[in-house]
């Protein structure tokens, strides 16, 4: 009986408040811990790793000495390309770490008329391992259309498909708006399908295929992700045994922190009436050492929505003793300024919305923009967020961001980026 | 002008053309008739006419055919003999302008064919569905037929024929026009799955990305059809299944209790106070039946993987999102029990109809493209009986009330006679193909745009592949030849190119 851990959507670096970077890096390292404390045989990173493809120099020190940990003790890690951390020049931090040896990437292609795929084989436990990884948009079920999954399936042994994408059938209802490729997509019959990408954990068993498997994000990136943690969504990765076959794979939960969920419906108040209500409403909870989210909606009858005072309530809930304080008040919006036109309760979904209303009122011909145009527009505001790496200069960095920029809005630069 | 004929008598519902010798007329030509303007007159019935008595006639054929003297022959035959065509004024057009005829054509006036100059006032719409051409009799002229297909659709299309007279070949001529405007999206409810054409010509082969299809067994390409069971409430099941009042305030009780998790409650066989256990049972033999659920070793497990507890969460949202960006989403439901198509195509509508109904309320109706809903066997859900013991349904709704909310139903069907006239006559285009029943045929006439009370015999002899286009969008009842879907999309050299030899350029 062999053991492997799966894991998926680290997202190291997403995190900007210092405690819950800490909070973050700090759910990495206990799931590795856990892993090995379990004595897996090797373990798997199904896309983004990181939150961006060249992350700051201080996660990277960190992360690259727990990686190097883990292959110290003799257990391989494979992964592939995130959403997130991908490169379409192969300069991503992935890349770097496979060429000090600390990670394998099994993502392998043979060139064809078809895309097959070569297969990475564990040493220790003869697990054929092989892959896609995330791509933006329409390319990524382009790669799916195109695989030899005949060449696939021929193969023997117990084979590991790892994969960064959502499937359609298993996509949750409330984001439905992902982008996903079908499971027919898929080679059938795999003992075990490692998905990425999903934020929310999921074991689902279909005929003719072995477990398909998304652990979810380890900790959160977004704040959507962290008010999941405080309601109850548990995180962690999945624990596999297998010989021939894979058995029921285990949830291993991950909790480096305590979670407090706090929501306050403000509809029909004034904004001194709202602001009142939030002070008593925080005052019923115990928020010690916990990290708090808290949700403001509704509509207010009057007054500004800037007049109730995050800054204050933080203070409040601080004093209380919460560790980090997360104050979302998309949902907020009066009736006497009709600014705050699109509800949404994460930044992604709310920026896809806004460029999506904006998109609609645009007098635009070109069918692939009006289709595309807000996935598009969202992913590039992402790659253009990528900081300046430690130790590139200015024109490696703008060479950097114009071939990501190239990428996603589909453009053969040249190689000179102009 | 080749004359074809001559206005010998009649009245205004049929103007008698003698035929002109060597110019056979045919039922349902179009003649035209000059004269400040010129009236296009259809041909509706055809008889023989002579000169020489009955019994002269008699007497001539039994020489004939007693072989008494095969050399008899009739002097100036042509001129004795002839044919006498019945025809209808059906426009009249001036100065490019089409109306209605209020009076006959100058007696005597010869009558020509018609020519593709004469129909020059039939515009492309804006959104224009191709239909075919016009057709003369069993000639086809090469002026293409269009309907609009925000207006037709709005307002509902009915598509009556029996099997076997070209209308699945039609449906997916206009779904081909169709699937290349974002105006209009459609759900096809594809209980024979011969839309998408996996191994035939189908949709499948569109050249643009507007066409998506879900099937239980979907190939490369497509979309595995998975429904969660939470996604089905209550209502979704009126009008479809016929539920006993008891079944019905069982489901309400266990919709209550659990929300969206009821049917899964039902399954599980969970009791509920104030639900008989035989009740609970019924129930459960029913979605066993219809949905293909039951519980097996304490799990609940799905026949067809189609209704399930896991995955299929956002199928519906999935499909209502592609019909909102204008796609044609074509379901294939062959593998599933009647009901279960009905009750699938009732979810999706369902969720539809509640968006829309959510964006006139917030004013964002215009900025939606149309939707229509293609129901094959339709007095299944529109039909009198149905609607009278199972109370409406969605689609009955739709047919009702569709048209404020912008979506319509593509209704096909080989009995006309079982739906109610009420929704009949709110189906304002009809594409009347081949029928031989003749009550059908009554059914039909007495519900069209156009009078069409002098086509019984017309619309007997269609064709396959031969329709009456009635609308009150078009000015007349146009005869139409539509093309052979294949040849169609073949002649017009429009079919997606397969990039199979490309070789891939693989990052990642």
């Amino acid at each position: 009986m062999y053991r492997f851990a799966h894991l998926s959507d680290c997202h190291l670096g997403a995190q900007k408040h210092p405690d819950l970077r800490e909070l973050e890096f700090e759910a990495f390292r206990m799931a590795l811990d856990d892993a090995l404390q379990k004595d897996v045989d090797f373990m798997i990173i199904a896309g983004d790793l990181f939150h961006s493809n060249i992350p700051n120099m201080e996660t990277v020190k960190r992360a690259t000495l727990e990686l190097r940990r883990v292959r110290e003790a003799g257990v391989p890690i494979y992964v592939n390309y995130g959403s997130h951390d991908y490169s379409p020049s192969s300069t991503s931090m992935i890349d770097i770490l496979e060429s000090a040896g600390v990670i394998d990437k099994v993502v392998r292609p043979i060139p064809g008329k078809k895309l097959g795929l070569e297969f990475t084989v564990d040493e220790k436990t003869g697990a054929k391992i092989t892959g896609l990884s995330g791509r933006s948009r329409t390319l990524e079920a382009e790669y799916f259309m195109k695989l030899d999954r005949e060449a696939l399936e021929a193969e023997d042994g117990f084979r590991i498909f790892l994969f960064h994408s959502a499937i359609t059938q298993f996509k949750p209802v409330d984001l439905a708006d992902m982008e996903s490729v079908d499971l027919n997509l898929f080679p059938r019959g795999f003992e075990y399908y490692a998905g990425g990408h999903v934020h929310r954990k999921g074991c689902y068993i279909e005929e003719g295929y072995g477990p398909i498997v998304y652990p979810g994000t380890l900790f959160g990136s977004y704040a959507g992700d962290l008010e999941e943690n405080a309601r109850g969504e548990t995180r962690g990765y999945y624990l596999v045994e297998f010989t021939d076959r894979a058995r029921e794979p285990e949830f291993r939960e991950i909790r480096p922190a305590e979670f407090e969920y706090i929501e306050c419906d403000v509809t029909g108040k004034n904004s001194q009436d709202a602001y009142h209500q939030i002070g008593r409403e925080i005052a019923g909870h115990d928020v010690t050492g916990k990290v708090v989210m808290l949700k403001i909606r509704g509509e207010l009858s009057s007054g500004r929505t800037s007049d109730i005072d995050s800054a204050s309530i933080r203070e409040k809930l601080e004093s209380m003793g919460a560790r980090v304080v997360q104050i979302n008040r998309y949902g907020l919006s009066t009736r006497e300024i009709q600014k705050v036109r699109v509800v949404e309760s994460d930044v992604p979904r709310l920026e896809r919305r806004i460029f999506r209303e904006k998109l609609a009122g645009l007098d635009i011909r070109n069918r692939r923009l009006m289709e595309e145009g807000d996935s598009i527009a969202v992913e590039l505001l992402r790659r253009l967020e990528n900081e300046k790496a430690p130790g590139e200069n200015k024109s490696e960095y703008e060479k950097r961001i114009i071939e990501d920029a190239g990428d996603v809005l589909g453009l053969d630069l040249g190689g000179d980026g102009t | 002008m080749e004359t074809a004929g001559q206005i010998i008598g009649g009245e205004t519902a049929a103007v008698l053309i003698r035929q002109k010798a060597g110019e056979p007329i045919e039922l349902g030509d179009l003649l035209v008739a000059e004269g400040e303007g010129y009236t296009i007159l259809q041909v509706k019935d055809l008889r023989y006419s002579s000169q020489i008595p009955q019994g002269m006639r008699e007497l001539a054929s039994g020489f004939n055919l007693e072989g008494y003297g095969r050399e008899v022959e009739l002097l100036e035959p042509e001129l004795r003999n002839y044919i006498i065509a019945e025809a209808r004024p059906i426009l009249h057009v001036r100065d490019g302008q089409p109306m209605i005829p209020k009076r006959l054509p100058r007696f005597f006036r010869e009558v020509r064919r018609i020519r593709e100059g004469d129909l020059d006032f039939l515009e492309r719409p804006g959104n224009p569905v191709f239909l075919g051409n016009v057709r003369s009799g069993s000639k086809v002229l090469d002026t293409p037929v269009y309907v609009d297909a925000v207006d037709a659709i709005t307002h509902h299309i009915l598509i009556p024929a029996t099997t076997g007279r070209g209308k699945s070949n039609l449906v997916k001529v206009m779904l081909w026009s169709l699937a290349e405007m974002d105006r209009v999206g459609i759900l096809v409810l594809d209980p024979h799955d011969e839309y998408y054409g996996r191994n035939e010509a189908g949709l499948g082969r569109h050249p643009s990305d507007n066409v998506v299809y879900y099937s239980p067994d979907a190939p490369v390409g497509g979309n595995t059809l998975t429904i969660n069971l939470r996604s089905l409430r209550p209502e979704h099941f009126e009008g479809i299944i016929p539920f006993t009042q008891a079944q019905e305030q069982a489901i309400a009780r266990y919709y209550n209790e659990y929300g969206d998790g009821w049917i899964l409650k039902i399954v599980e066989g969970e009791e509920l106070p104030g639900v008989q256990p035989v009740t609970l049972n019924v129930l459960r033999r029913i979605f066993d039946v219809i949905l293909g659920v039951h519980l097996d070793d304490g799990k609940i497990k799905s026949r067809g993987g189609v209704f399930r507890e896991r995955g299929g969460e956002s199928t519906i949202k999935d499909i209502a999102a592609s019909l909102e960006d204008g796609k044609i989403v074509v379901v294939d439901t062959s593998r599933l029990m009647g009901e279960a198509e009905l009750l699938v195509g009732s979810v999706i509508s369902a969720e539809i109809f509640r968006r829309y109904q959510q964006y006139k309320a917030t004013g964002e109706l215009r900025r939606k493209p149309v939707i229509g809903i293609v129901i094959e066997e339709a007095p299944r859900v529109l039909g009198k009986e149905v609607i009278e013991r199972q109370g409406n349904n969605i689609y009955s709704t739709i047919a009702r009330e569709g048209r404020k909310f912008n979506i319509g139903l593509i209704a096909i069907t080989q009995l006309v006679s079982l739906i109610p006239r009420t929704v009949l006559a709110n189906m304002n285009t009809k594409i009347i193909l081949g029928n031989e029943m003749a009550q059908e045929r009554a059914e039909i006439i007495g519900s069209a745009s156009q009078d069409l009370s002098a086509d019984n015999r017309t619309i007997a002899s269609l064709d396959k592949g031969e329709a009456i286009v009635s609308s009150i969008f078009t000015k007349f009842a146009v005869p139409v030849k539509i093309p052979l879907f294949e040849e169609f999309i073949e002649s017009a050299g429009l079919e997606s190119e397969d990039t199979d030899d490309d070789m891939i350029e693989f990052i990642g």
